[in-house]
């Protein structure tokens, strides 16, 4: 049984195995070792500061913490995933975005109007919440575990809603060739960096160092007067993204005016509480699995346990299948031990899929030319 | 002899049959009857004085006094861009530095600036291709500049000329295509017109609001930036031997030169000097005392006569305090006896000639 469960040191040496060959490369997990190392050890502590008795008494608003989530195969121990939140992305510094502006240019007496789009550096993003660090093994890929993975985020969010900001984003990756060059980078950021897109991704380790202000431009770019490799990726998800997308979509998240400063890959954003995990999601109390007559409206749903009272870093969340209309999770003994629940506790579900409507497919992109 | 002289009304005809001659691409003498026209009554009316300054401005035509055929025009104005605003790009440099990555790159940026507002203007030039030899349109050129020499007072501290940008083999403009086409979505010849024409209304509607880096542009674009005509490299040798220098204002549709200094610095301003006319006298000078120098030289001489100005080539140099004419000369130039004539003597070579 897969499950998600919060980053533990113990994980170094998994985390530090999936950083070095993911690919497209993992630019948010630090490729150095004591730098992952920190890494894990600020999630610890973040996770850590949410287990009190008074239920995240000492976290009242989104600051420094950083969230880092794996999942593990509960037979074999093996991690097989790995998931982030910052809770305010550039804290303290700020964030930096291109925000893909129309400007309109009409002229009367020519009979022209034309909307012309031009990217401008923004901080607008500085302190919204951000995921970040998707990666699943290729084994998974197939199925609802790269579901599990990217969504048990949300569900977490959902549980401690004061920790984050009342928006979420996602920086999706643009789009890169075999060699890892980005068209985008080529045609803009190399002008400025004078180096490799991989170069200074690894020099820079984000989007927020002073460093951006210093090289970025500081004016707007014309999108039009860009070389039109640049112009085609615009907010366009690398190929090997569209999974982490269409999950994205899956959980609410909706392309925004943001790219990336860097690939150009598209900023995804959602308000929390119109995320499916947040707006579907409800709390059941657990039965055991025979309890209820499962046959009838079963579906898949993601559930998710946080004891203030178990363990430290006790967040869990599964995937379960659970009737549609039940106050009750009925669930069986091993996924209770792996939630650390027993009957008549609580637990959080949402439905995995919206059957309200279908998911919507990969359309209107930040920035395409109108 | 070919002469410069002010455009009257009675040139209306020859102008007209000149302009015919053009091909596109001067955009500011057509073969437009009324503004021609309308052209010289402005120069009339600055002449005397009447015009107001947004408005003030010369226009010249070269003569071939033999025969009476009209085969040149050029023109100055006198402060560009009092009423309608006169649009550059200012080619400003941008550095981004971080000492942390050991980062410096240099960039440029194009900004839309009203930098040359008040500046003088030689424009308008075209000869005929019937009298493109040696020398005349040097004449055409620096006739202006003997005009400005002379009558200092009518004109700012600067002046700046504007040079075609570079076009392509297909006759495109590469500039054009990177930057303007996207705003402006009209031809590049209807976008020049209108300009010329008093209709820059569409330049503040469409232009760039913000700054342009030139090197995310296409290369062929980048190139182009203060790149001139193949067509133009004579004029702008003309004009910086006269000391105009290109000072990174560009134009906006086709990101040509633009060159500029002050009118104190232009070498016909620094060197030419008054002095008064030996008529019939010729050649009194080139005798051997100053050294042969005077043998096949000639130089640039204009009256000092603003409503009747005129400017040619005269055989010879200023000799003891005078210019020595021909009689045909004299008469060409509409010059008295004793009556002062400015003189540009022939440019010197670089350097000090040894002695």
């Amino acid at each position: 049984m897969l499950f998600i469960r919060a980053a533990a040191l113990r994980d170094l040496d998994a985390l530090a195995q999936m950083a070095r060959t993911a690919r497209p490369v993992l630019h948010s997990l630090p490729h150095d070792r004591d730098a992952l190392r920190a890494r894990i050890a600020s999630s610890d502590a973040s996770f850590d500061a949410s287990f009190d008795a008074s239920f995240d008494a000492d976290v009242d608003a989104p600051g420094e913490e950083s969230y880092l989530f794996v999942l593990e195969d509960r037979d074999t121990g093996r991690l097989l995933g790995t998931a982030g939140i910052v809770a305010a992305a550039g804290y303290p510094e700020p964030f930096y975005a291109f925000r893909n502006d129309a400007l309109i240019h009409a002229s009367r007496e020519l009979q022209v109007n034309r909307k012309i789009h031009a990217l401008t550096m923004s901080h607008e993003l500085t302190g919204m919440s951000r995921f970040g660090g998707f990666y699943v093994d290729p084994s998974l890929r197939g199925g609802a575990a790269a579901d599990l993975v990217s969504r048990a985020r949300m569900m977490y969010v959902a549980m401690h809603r004061r920790r984050f900001a009342s928006e979420v984003f996602s920086l999706l990756p643009g789009v890169t060739d075999e060699a890892g060059a980005s068209p985008f980078w080529e045609a803009v950021g190399r002008k400025f960096f004078g180096r490799d897109f991989r170069d200074v991704e690894v020099a820079s380790g984000g989007r927020s160092r002073t460093f951006i202000a210093e090289v970025m431009p500081a004016y707007p770019l014309y999108v039009p007067l860009l070389p039109a490799a640049a112009q085609r990726v615009l907010g366009e998800p690398d190929p090997h993204a569209r999974l982490a997308y269409r999950i994205h979509r899956d959980e609410g998240f909706e392309v925004d005016r943001y790219v990336d400063i860097f690939d150009a890959g598209p900023v995804l954003t959602v308000p929390v509480e119109r995320a499916a995990s947040v707006a579907s999601g409800e709390t059941r109390v657990v039965c055991d699995a025979g309890e209820i007559d499962g046959a009838a409206a079963a579906a898949s749903w993601l559930v998710a346990s946080d004891t203030p009272h178990g363990p430290r870093n006790a967040f869990r969340c599964v995937l379960a299948t659970l009737p549609r209309a039940d106050a009750r999770a009925p669930l069986d003994a091993p996924t209770q031990a792996v939630l650390g629940v027993r009957r008549g506790d609580s637990v959080y579900c949402a439905p995995l899929r919206q059957d309200r409507h279908a998911s919507p497919s990969v359309d209107a992109r930040p920035g395409a030319p109108q | 002899m070919i002469v410069v002289r002010v455009a009257k009304e009675s040139d209306l005809d020859a102008l007209m049959s000149l302009a015919h001659e053009t091909g596109p691409g001067l955009t500011t003498f057509k073969p437009d009857r009324d503004a021609l026209a309308a052209r010289i009554a402005r120069t009339r009316r600055t002449l005397e004085g009447a015009a107001a300054p947004h408005e003030a401005g010369y226009l010249f035509a070269m003569q071939d006094t033999a025969t009476g055929d009209i085969a040149g025009v050029c023109g100055i104005e006198t402060s560009v861009g009092l009423r309608e605003p006169f649009y550059n790009y200012r080619v400003s440099t941008v550095v981004h530095a971080s000492q942390d990555l050991g980062i410096w790159t240099r960039m440029h940026a194009l900004n839309i600036a009203h930098d040359l507002t008040g500046y003088a203007e030689v424009c308008s030039l075209f000869l005929s291709p019937r009298y493109r030899t040696h020398g005349v349109g040097g004449l055409l050129s620096r006739s202006r500049f003997m005009f400005i020499a002379q009558f200092r007072e009518r004109f700012p501290q600067r002046i700046c000329a504007e040079l075609r940008g570079h076009f392509d083999a297909g006759g495109t403009s590469p500039f054009w295509r990177a930057v303007g086409s996207h705003f402006y979505q009209i031809d590049f010849n209807v976008a020049d017109y209108l300009s010329s024409h008093g209709r820059k209304a569409f330049v503040a509607e469409l232009m760039p609001r913000f700054p342009v880096y030139v090197e995310l542009l296409p290369d062929d674009a980048q190139q182009c930036v203060g790149l001139t005509h193949a067509d133009t490299l004579p004029a702008r040798r003309m004009l910086e031997a006269e000391g105009l220098r290109y000072e990174n204002h560009v134009d906006i549709f086709d990101a040509g030169p633009v060159l500029e200094c002050h009118i104190a610095d232009l070498r016909t301003v620094r060197e030419s000097v008054v002095v008064p006319a030996e008529i019939g006298a010729h050649p009194a000078h080139g005798d051997g005392n100053d050294g042969g120098a005077g043998a096949g030289v000639r130089s640039l001489v204009s009256n000092t006569s603003a409503s009747d100005f005129r400017v040619g080539f005269a055989a010879g140099v200023v000799h003891d305090g005078a210019f020595a004419l021909s009689a045909d000369e004299a008469a060409a130039l509409n010059v008295a006896p004793g009556e002062p004539v400015r003189v540009l003597g022939p440019a010197r070579k670089t350097g000090r000639e040894a002695s």
